[in-house]
């Protein structure tokens, strides 16, 4: 046990309003093997600061699943797809 | 046929391609259904007194597969007698009065099939990753279904 483990790259997706202002539709971030939601939304913010703006709206899908931006653990692998999701709208 | 030939199909479709009403009723006939129902969302050409030129989709698409499978399977446990199920919903540009989303339900009786298209739209407009820009004639807006839990209901 206890062995080190690399930060993973995952891919990182923006919608609608959070692809605007990101000002790009994918990308490639590495990022803490294990964080909450909410500190996952810190390191996308530290990346891109505009998304700021947004953060009372949006929530994440990880891997496919809908996670709101608090103290839920994520234990993220390489490759993982993470998506910012603002309000939906189909239908 | 034999009904244990005629099984149970969801036909799930995400396209820019104009979506045709009779193409998505046909998809879920069966000579065992004596009903179909079917819902269509199509574009309408206002919005608080402000003139909509035309709706623009986009969507999380292989996760609103997804989703939307998750609202066929939940569909079939709710309402075991219905036999297809076809959700398509369009992408990219809709114009006014075209359709964005259509959805049919078969089933033998049309209480089944009436009740599961009321419960498909209205899941879907609150678990499915698609947006919509409205375009106004100087300025557009990201639109939020009510059903969206994380919207700011404020506004």
């Amino acid at each position: 046990g206890g062995e080190r483990l690399c930060p993973p790259q995952v891919s990182v997706l923006y919608f609608a309003r959070s692809a605007e202002l990101a000002g790009l539709r994918r990308e490639t971030l590495r990022v803490p093997r294990q964080l909450t939601a909410l500190q996952l939304w810190e390191e996308i913010v530290s990346v891109h600061p505009r998304l700021a703006a947004i953060q009372d709206q949006v929530i994440f899908a990880v891997r496919q699943e809908y996670v709101v931006l608090g103290d839920q653990l994520l234990v993220l692998q390489p490759g993982d797809e993470v998506a910012i999701i603002p309000p939906i709208s189909g239908g | 046929m034999d009904e244990s030939e005629d099984v149970p199909k969801d036909f799930i479709k995400l396209k820019s391609e104009k979506l045709s009403v009779a193409e998505v009723s046909e998809l879920v006939n069966s000579p065992y259904c004596g009903a179909v129902s079917l819902f269509v969302g199509t574009t309408r050409n206002n919005f608080e007194g402000k003139k909509v030129i035309h709706l623009e989709y986009e969507a999380y698409t292989s996760m609103a597969e997804t989703e939307i499978k998750k609202i066929c399977r939940d569909v079939r446990q709710k309402w075991p007698s219905v036999k297809h199920i076809a959700v398509h919903h369009r992408l990219g540009v809709v114009p006014i009065t075209e359709a964005s989303v259509i959805i049919a339900v078969s089933s033998p009786h049309r209480v089944e099939s009436l009740e599961a298209v009321t419960y498909c739209i209205n899941t879907l407009k609150a678990s499915v990753p698609i947006w919509k820009k409205e375009m106004y004639e100087d300025e557009y807006s990201w639109k939020e279904n009510k059903e969206c839990f994380w919207a700011n209901s404020e506004k």
